[in-house]
């Protein structure tokens, strides 16, 4: 790992060239589960992100008195209190949301990106490129989790964030668990044509 | 060996901060969990009555809070009540106990503010303060009576009972002469799609207006809910028709949920429990309240 990294490009790698849902393939579990609508992607999303940006960056600055035999242990007690934290604070100020999302944000604890980004990045840089990693990061997974959510909320109940849009319901398949599986390979697809027509423009260029 | 104590102690502070963490988040935050659960409970409060917030509780509807506590003294136990005296009274709640056979045993003003009352610990001290030392009290239930003009109007009753898997936290309201004007679930831990079908509207409908006669000997039936029944409880009918058609199946049991049969019969029998209780003790309660002209706010 290099140390010059600016933060535009620790931002872009997490939201786009390392996706932690359509490039990793990490913390499928949700992206596959809960993400029917528009409405959970967002608060999962958010919820992510605060413990990710948390995690890391209490990983970071812990990092030198962290034993290494001890260090899988350490993130995990590290998430599950930020997760604590996040899941109280939900409680306490959104009850409307944490009704329908407490079950699974408690589940956050166990999700593989966290963990990742710790083991990979926030234990090594320095805390400022850990803050910005992991924002990319919880950004680059809300946004995935938005982009399934609507395509799978627009063509499953032809809504948008709640708003009937299509006035039909095209196809009840994509609110289903399994669907989940068949849109987030669409979504890798998708995005690594993106990369790979990029790439060739780039290359043609130069 | 050094090592291993070196990991140890690292843990050990690592976990102690993960706990101060935790618990400052919990201090924060738990008033206003408090304060959300407060609010719930009113809005079903309200909405057991029939109040919503386009049709709110006219200003003549009071709700008063009654305490139950088991009363325990030299081996012998009385049930003790906290209720609420009138306006005009030098106390504000008044404690009164029973013995087992329903007789009065004694009874204490209890001089304490309201706030003070609504919080557990504050209110069992108060409650100690007034009946004297050498008793010990255990909290039972609270339940509330509502009147409307200084005339009863409805009873709610929280309660607990246990469900397929793990409790279900209810509240019921009745009428005056315990008919039951309906109930909600407030938490329960039953398996989607099946056991938590208790809380959709075509299984607690059934139980609207199920007179006390008909309540106490309520039984589920395993049989599928009539197609005509079912469109009445889920509301898709206009009124008259719904009324025709609750009146038709009023003295009937419960109709089973498909495929959570113990769901149903549990939450039946939950809610015929606590009606009879409440029942059989306001009875006793009353009685006393009148023989010994202890005033009170209901």
């Amino acid at each position: 790992m290099t140390n010059d990294k600016s933060i535009s490009e620790l931002l872009s790698r997490g939201i786009l060239s390392e996706n932690p849902i359509f490039k990793l393939a990490l913390s499928m579990c949700p992206a596959v589960g809960i993400s029917t609508t528009v409405m959970n992607g967002v608060m999962l999303g958010i919820a992510v992100f605060f413990v990710q940006v948390f995690s890391s960056v209490t990983i970071s600055l812990f990092k030198n008195v962290i034993h290494p035999r001890i260090r899988i242990p350490s993130y995990t007690l590290t998430i599950a209190t930020w997760v604590t934290v996040i899941d109280l604070v939900l409680a306490a100020y959104m009850p409307g949301a944490y009704a329908k999302m407490g079950i699974f944000v408690k589940l956050i604890v166990a999700f593989a990106i966290i963990t990742m980004r710790l083991e990979m990045f926030a234990c090594k840089e320095k805390v400022s490129d850990s803050f910005w990693d992991a924002v990319g990061m919880g950004l680059g997974f809300m946004v995935g989790m938005v982009v399934i959510g609507a395509f799978r909320e627009l063509f499953g109940s032809g809504m948008i964030l709640g708003y009937d849009v299509l006035g039909y319901k095209p196809l009840l398949f994509f609110i289903l668990p399994s669907a989940g599986f068949f849109v987030v390979g669409l979504m890798m697809a998708f995005f690594n044509w993106i990369e790979v027509v990029y790439k060739q423009k780039k290359g043609a260029k130069a | 060996m050094n090592q291993i104590l070196t990991i140890t102690f690292r843990l050990t502070v690592s976990c102690l901060l993960a706990a101060l963490v935790m618990g400052s988040a919990f201090i924060i935050t738990n008033k206003a969990k408090k304060h959300n659960e407060h609010v719930r409970e009113q809005k079903v409060v309200y909405s057991l009555l029939g109040y919503s917030d386009q049709n709110p509780a006219p200003e003549s509807v009071h709700l008063h809070e009654v305490y139950r506590y088991v009363v325990a003294e030299a081996g012998q136990q009385f049930i003790g009540y906290l209720v609420p005296a009138p306006h005009d009274a030098a106390a504000p709640f008044t404690f009164v106990a029973l013995d087992l056979d329903g007789k009065m045993a004694f009874q204490n003003p209890v001089n304490a503010a309201e706030e003070k009352i609504r919080e557990a610990e504050d209110r069992k001290l108060a409650i100690l303060e007034a009946i004297g030392p050498g008793k010990e009290i255990t909290f039972a239930e609270q339940t509330i009576v509502v009147t409307d003009n200084g005339q009863r109007i409805a009873y709610l009753l929280g309660g607990k009972f246990p469900g397929f898997k793990t409790f279900i936290a209810v509240m019921m309201a009745l009428d005056p002469k315990y008919t039951l004007l309906g109930f909600e679930v407030l938490e329960h831990e039953e398996d989607p799609g099946l056991g938590a079908e208790i809380e959709q509207d075509y299984f607690k409908n059934q139980f609207k207006d199920k007179p006390f006669e008909v309540l106490k000997g309520l039984d589920v039936v395993k049989a599928p809910l009539p197609a005509e029944y079912q469109k009445a409880l889920e509301g898709d009918l206009d009124e008259a028709e719904i009324a025709k058609l609750m009146e038709k199946y009023r003295g009937n049991d419960i109709y089973a949920l498909t495929g959570a049969t113990i769901s149903s019969k549990f939450v039946t029998d939950g809610l015929k429990g606590i009606a009879k209780k409440y029942a059989y003790r306001l009875g006793a309660l009353d009685s006393v309240l009148k023989e010994q002209q202890i005033a009170v706010s209901f």
